[in-house]
């Protein structure tokens, strides 16, 4: 059976690559961003940084990753990205917002993706 | 002082820009002072698609508020770095004894390094279309 860490990476990559399709939607339709894709975003934040918690059980364990300073890159940008891509959003709701969502959560999406190749 | 930037699609290439500096940018650095040696040449040109998206996001940004001319420059600039280190790692194997970001036109990356400057001057070219437009109603 995969570990704990594992597991939470496979639910975060899958949610992420909701919320930038979801995102993308949005965009198309040409809407203003709705309040339940920012509800999506932090809820995507909130598993980041529970797997950002649980990779530094890998960085500090017996067995830490071969590229050491690239996965700690990797974890980090993970839990920064999605706050820094909302606070240059706030205040604006227009549909290219949701744009500016969408290239966070696609981000992030790939960064998980590597975070579980680097562990 | 300029006027705040209208929202537009420009916002989402700020965001790739942003993204990319960041991304390119730690990478040449943890390349250049752990593994120096493997492929300097790869290591340094990354370094320098870093700076170049950078200046791009700059470029972008000020020609999101009028001032185009910056980003006319910058973003042939980077499509022309694009095609140039993508086209030596494909015929000069030897230089790249490592990957660079803009290696094989950025097939690291999805071939977004190839697709963000062509995205860039489609948008600018209907920014500064709107911009002859707004002047001449004025």
């Amino acid at each position: 059976m995969p570990s704990v860490t594992t597991q939470i990476t496979v639910i975060v990559i899958g949610y992420a690559a909701l919320v930038t399709v979801l995102a993308l939607v949005v965009v198309l339709r040409r809407g203003d961003r709705p309040p339940w894709l920012d509800q999506m975003v932090w809820l995507l934040e909130v598993l980041l940084v529970v797997r950002g918690l649980a990779g530094l059980g890998t960085v500090f364990g017996d067995d830490p990753p071969d590229s050491l300073s690239t996965h700690v890159g990797y974890l980090v940008s993970s839990v920064c990205i999605l706050p820094i891509a909302m606070k240059s959003v706030e205040g604006d709701r227009a549909v290219w917002s949701s744009g500016v969502v969408a290239v966070g959560a696609l981000a992030v999406t790939v960064i998980a993706v590597r975070l579980q190749m680097t562990a | 002082m300029s006027a705040p930037a209208r929202s537009g699609p420009h916002q989402a290439l700020l965001a790739f820009y942003a993204l990319f500096t960041l991304a390119a940018g730690a990478r040449a650095l943890v390349q250049l002072t752990t593994q120096y040696g493997e492929a300097p040449v790869a290591y340094w040109l990354s370094l320098a698609a870093a700076v170049t998206y950078a200046l791009g996001w700059y470029a972008i940004r000020q020609a999101s508020v009028g001032s185009t001319g910056f980003a006319s420059v910058m973003l042939w600039v980077e499509l022309g770095g694009v095609l140039t280190v993508g086209t030596l790692s494909l015929v000069e194997r030897d230089w790249f004894a490592d990957a660079s970001v803009w290696s094989d036109y950025g097939i690291g990356y999805g071939f977004v390094p190839a697709v963000l400057p062509i995205a860039g001057l489609l948008w600018l070219r209907r920014q500064k279309r709107t911009i002859r437009t707004g002047a001449s109603s004025e």
